[in-house]
């Protein structure tokens, strides 16, 4: 018989789980506020789910003060350096979707409420993600931000390339967690536990049981399955039309929060969970990074829609984030380098790709469009919004003084540190595809500069750029300018270790 | 009779695990699609409780029981997608909706 | 005073144009008078604080960095910002400070179509920081920055403000610069990793160009050099341009509008020799050692490539950019001969080539306002019509074919005679020939340019041309652009040791590895 009263609640850190709880409460409150005030509720719901963000952000700023390092539930549920960074970009990240949403979703008579409580869920999977450090929790913050997220692709209803984006976009996801969680199956079999820090003492010494075939297979499984989440190559597919058809704050939503996510669990389980085979790994994230960069640019240069070719970008910059991690296994010191370039350069891509989108939603207000054809002349009539987008374009594509340099730069830098072949090669891929990369962020930019406006775009007034997305702008501008030319501010808080 | 041992049910749940995989790949109904993902997803549960069974630890079970509600979650979500896109048009097939490409 | 101008001499002629430039886009594009002033006093303001430090640096040590900052930047990549200026640095940190001005004053009444002098006025200023820049900075990352700064503001004048082809050729350039930069980086990354302490052996783990020059490559085997060199060999090599990377800047050169053009000839272009005697060869003495036989040899291909590319010209502007590239193979062959009288005279070609060639430009841009074309067949008779500016062109030309007592004979002539002589373990015989070849070079040179003045200066007005009211000799404004400018070819050509005195010990320093 078991005796009920001798269970005993495992001890919670409330500190350390406060901002998952705050975002939670705030969730809560805001389908509160939707049951009870109905369509008055509607006004309120954006700046109530910002407040939300702000919110969940002061926890986050309290704990990073404190500094000491918590884990909860035997180590299943841990908040460092690393969680709190990554933390940090997931609210900021989202803090700037909800200014990009909120005057699109108010105008296209989209659900707002849900809209910012599906926001906010996601937002939530998020933070579990970056502290999760089990298979099954990382499993769930995986749902938790998904399933939200195939509906935020949907959400434009009345629109069938909307609905065509969701379900392709759901298709996929549902089919790489299937992928995944076959994998992490196997993992446990191997290991007996799900937790990472057992299974990486595990599987390090598998060899002798003869279960390195079934080790080999659960990691290719595991790491294929976010190889989908983060849109790498070739499992990318979905990520095009999915970014297409999706209403354009929740693509970069999509393309920066939730790729940004997957990474945190490849992160998490490359380091904590794998990182004594890095025979395995270190050969698949290779060439799984190589085909990235390569195949993303390549397809990236035949695109004629610029939110198209942002996801195709998208695709390589996945690749460039991948690269570390096909070098992490070598040393100690290499992997804190790896790791400490992958999370500057999550948190530069997300100033910079969401400040390219800010500037697409502007300026498709005039134009309807977000096809290439119909950034030309821009600088004729919205020269500030020109050199936004200029500034973000070259952000990405690694020019100096504009953020992304640095963010490629520190990729480089781990990938030549231990001085391997493979590492010295793939730090060349990395160089001549930022070359390939300029040629398609060019020409934007030099259709907007030197082209002359289309017939039907009238000119002549300026384009009226909503508050919030204006504010988004400076936001996202600033930040990439600022890490840009003093790399130093975003160095310093992303000099994080997993080992 | 003689005991299985635990072997058999993995192969099972690869077998299991293959269907699925192959019938996504080459269905274009969204409903069947939805079933293969579902026995993707159950191919998983065998796994996970003929592991646990063996290395006698209850995490495989507990497992389980959460891929068991994701599954939940994600057909009702499946189910309401395929159900907003049927009113654009009925009997609707994954190579039916091919706006976007490129 | 000095030690204001010590500490924040450099960072404030650095960043006071890009200051200039934040300013502009403060103010309503409308208001164009007031962004030619703002413009002409930002550059004006550097050039003023340049002269200053110019005035008291201490030119018996020119061959030490003078008016050193060392502050921390980026601490996780041990990357510090670190100015300073030596005897290399001085003549061509000169020469930047004071073409830009140059173009901002030729630009008040020229700003090419479509107009809109803010943007056209601030892209100059920031180009100026990114050129100033490059030159003071004394940190391989700093270094980089600010040598990639300079491409994008060079993209968008060539693409804006430039001719009918100026989308191609703008891009074009703009690949052609980032794929060698990118290579270039990653020689830095070898270097930072690679360079170990001569004495204890550690890793040094820096991008302080001072202390890479010191140890000078010590640590790095001779075959990684070798491979290090060849990456930095292609980033500086597509900035200079050598042979075979240069065909983007006939293109850009055609395309650019005048003042880009100016600025891309005088300044841009010794970026790249620039970072061959700063970076490459001290820091990788072995590498270069290697490699400079094969540098030569495509120095002097260079020149008589592009002398012969000249003479199949068509167009004024392409013919000089073709020059260009043949002036910039003698500035080569002197670096390649790694002594001290070659490198002295590089240094020399760069500023020479950097006002003649500016000039030219400048003269060209003034042709094609007045005649709408700048095909030399539709050309002809300047003489008759604008003599002084006909008499500009002849004399321009004759400082570019090298005339003894013109600025461009001193940096053609000791390189071709420093070629007879190269260092120690560079086969004589070989840069012998080379010296032979740069010879016939210089003939072409003259053979091009006085084909060129008889085409265009002599003869009489075609009769489109003839009775043309646009036709008018050199205006106000064009003799306050240009005047500095022949005034330097003058001065340099009359008295070279201005120059030779200031870098000759500097260049003594970055040469002690192969001096002995």
């Amino acid at each position: 018989m078991i005796d009920l009263l001798a269970f005993a609640r495992p001890p919670i850190d409330w500190h350390a789980a406060a901002p998952e709880l705050t975002l939670l409460a705030c969730g809560a409150l805001l389908t509160l506020v939707d049951i009870v005030w109905l369509e008055r509720a509607k006004a309120v719901s954006a700046t109530l789910a910002s407040f939300s963000l702000l919110a969940a952000m002061v926890p986050v700023v309290t704990l990073a003060v404190d500094g000491t390092d918590r884990a909860m539930f035997g180590g299943a549920y841990t908040v460092d350096d690393f969680s709190l960074v990554m933390k940090a970009v997931f609210l900021l990240t989202a803090y700037v979707v909800v200014l990009l949403s909120t005057d699109y979703i108010a105008k296209g008579d989209f659900w707002e409420s849900e809209y910012y409580q599906m926001l906010l869920s996601a937002v939530l999977g998020m933070l579990v993600m970056t502290s999760a450090r089990d298979l099954v929790t990382i499993f769930i913050a995986l749902e938790l931000l998904s399933i939200p997220a195939y509906l935020m692709a949907t959400w434009h209803k009345v629109d069938l390339r909307s609905n065509e984006a969701g379900l392709k976009y759901y298709l996929m996801g549902v089919f790489a967690s299937a992928v995944l969680l076959y994998g992490m199956s196997l993992l446990y079999g191997v290991s007996g536990s799900t937790m990472l820090s057992d299974i990486n003492a595990t599987i390090s010494n598998s060899q002798a049981e003869g279960l390195l075939a079934v080790v080999v297979l659960g990691l290719i499984f595991v790491v294929v399955g976010f190889g989908f989440k983060v849109s790498a190559f070739p499992f990318h597919m979905w990520a095009p039309d999915a970014y297409e058809g999706a209403p354009t704050p929740v693509t970069a939503f999509l393309s920066v929060a939730s790729k940004a996510a997957g990474f945190v669990a490849l992160l998490s389980l490359v380091f904590v969970g794998f990182w004594d085979r890095s025979d395995v790994y270190q050969p698949l994230l290779w060439l799984l990074s190589a085909a990235s960069m390569t195949g993303g640019n390549l397809m990236a240069l035949r695109q004629t829609n610029a939110v198209r070719m942002l996801a195709y970008s998208g695709v390589a910059q996945a690749g460039y984030m991948l690269a570390p991690l096909a070098v992490a296994g070598e040393s100690s010191a290499t992997a804190d380098d790896a790791l400490s370039s992958v999370v500057t350069y999550l948190a530069i891509y997300a100033a910079m790709n969401l400040g390219a989108f800010a500037v697409i939603i502007a300026v498709a207000r005039r134009t309807s469009s977000a096809e290439i054809d119909s950034y030309k002349g821009l600088f004729r009539y919205a020269p500030v919004l020109t050199v936004a987008m200029t500034v973000f374009l070259m952000a990405l594509a690694g020019i100096p003084p504009f953020g992304g340099w640095f963010a490629k730069f520190e990729i480089v830098l781990a990938l030549l540190s231990p001085g391997t072949a493979w590492g010295v090669v793939l730090g060349g891929v990395v160089g001549l595809n930022s070359v390939i990369a300029l040629y398609y962020y060019a020409r934007i930019a030099s259709y907007m500069w030197v082209e002359a406006p289309p017939d039907n775009v009238q000119s002549s007034s300026p384009i009226k750029v909503p508050a919030s997305v204006s504010a988004a702008l400076i936001l996202t501008g600033l930040v990439t300018l600022a890490f840009g030319i003093v790399p130093q501010w975003v160095g310093h808080f992303t000099d994080v270790s997993l080992l | 009779m003689s005991e299985l041992s635990a072997s058999w049910y993995l192969a099972v749940s690869a077998a299991l695990f293959a269907i699925g995989f192959t019938g996504l790949l080459v269905r274009r109904n969204p409903l069947i699609m939805f079933m293969c993902i579902e026995l993707m997803l159950n191919a998983v549960n065998v796994a996970f409780v003929a592991f646990g069974a063996g290395l006698n630890d209850v995490g495989g079970q507990v497992a389980v029981f959460f891929v068991l509600v994701v599954a939940a979650t994600e057909v009702v979500i499946g189910l309401a997608l395929v159900v907003a896109l049927s009113r654009f048009k009925t009997g609707a097939t994954a190579d039916d909706v091919s706006l976007l490409k490129g | 005073m000095t030690d204001f101008l010590t500490d924040w001499g450099l960072t404030l002629v650095t960043f006071a144009p890009l200051l200039g430039a934040l300013i502009m886009m403060t103010v309503p594009a409308g208001k164009t008078h007031t962004h030619r002033l703002v413009a002409l006093f930002a550059s004006l303001a550097a050039l003023v604080v340049g002269a200053l430090l110019l005035v008291d640096f201490n030119y018996g040590d020119a061959g030490i960095l003078q008016y050193v900052v060392d502050r921390s930047w980026i601490d996780v990549i041990n990357s510090r910002y670190i100015l300073g200026i030596d005897g290399i640095s001085l003549p061509l940190l000169a020469l930047t400070l004071v073409v830009v001005p140059l173009c901002v004053v030729y630009s008040w009444d020229h700003i090419p179509h479509p107009g809109n002098p803010k943007a056209f006025l601030s892209l100059i200023l920031i180009l100026e920081t990114g050129m100033i820049g490059t030159f003071v900075a004394q940190d391989l990352i700093l270094f980089f920055v600010f040598f990639e700064v300079v491409l994008l503001p060079m993209f968008f004048m060539i693409g804006v403000w430039g001719g009918e082809n100026r989308r191609y050729a703008s891009i074009k350039f703009f690949l052609f610069t980032l794929f060698g930069s990118a290579l270039m980086l990653l020689s830095f990354l070898a270097l930072y990793f690679l360079s170990s302490d001569p004495i204890t052996g550690d890793p040094l783990r820096t991008f302080d160009m001072r202390v890479l020059s010191d140890v000078a490559g010590a640590g790095i085997l001779g075959v990684t050099q070798v491979w290090i060199f060849a990456g930095m060999f292609i980033g500086f090599g597509v900035k200079v341009p050598m042979f075979p990377f240069h065909t983007w800047l006939p293109d850009a050169h055609t395309e650019a509008p005048t003042v880009g053009s100016v600025i891309l000839a005088a300044v841009l272009l010794k970026l790249g020799t620039y970072g061959f005697v700063r970076i490459a060869v001290p820091m990788l003495p072995e590498g270069a050692e290697v490699w400079m036989p094969w540098i030569g040899l495509l120095a002097v291909i260079g020149i008589i490539y592009g002398a012969l590319g000249c003479l199949a010209q068509t167009d004024m502007k392409r013919l000089i950019a073709f020059s260009s590239v043949a002036h910039m193979g003698f500035v080569m062959l002197g670096v390649a001969t790694l002594t001290d009288f070659g490198v002295n005279a590089a240094i020399f070609g760069m500023v020479a080539h950097g006002i003649i060639t500016g000039m030219l430009f400048f003269l060209a841009g003034s042709v094609k306002e007045r005649y709408h074309t700048l095909e030399i067949k539709r050309l002809g008779g300047l003489l008759v019509q604008a003599p002084r500016m006909g008499w500009l062109l002849g004399f321009v030309s004759m400082a570019s074919l090298g005339l003894p007592g013109l600025a461009g004979f001193w940096g053609e002539f000791p390189a071709i005679l420093s070629a007879y002589s190269p260092a120690d373990g560079l086969p004589v015989g070989v840069f012998r020939v080379y010296m032979v070849v740069a010879a016939v070079g210089t003939v072409l040179a003259a053979g091009y340019l006085l084909w060129l003045l008889q085409r265009t200066a002599m003869g009489s007005p075609k009769p489109e041309f003839a009775d043309n009211d646009e036709i008018v000799d050199v205006t106000p404004t064009e003799w306050i652009a240009w005047l500095p400018l022949l005034i330097g070819i003058v001065l340099f050509g009359v008295m070279p040791g201005l120059i030779f005195r200031v870098t000759d010990p500097a260049v003594l320093t970055v040469l002690t590895e192969f001096l002995g």
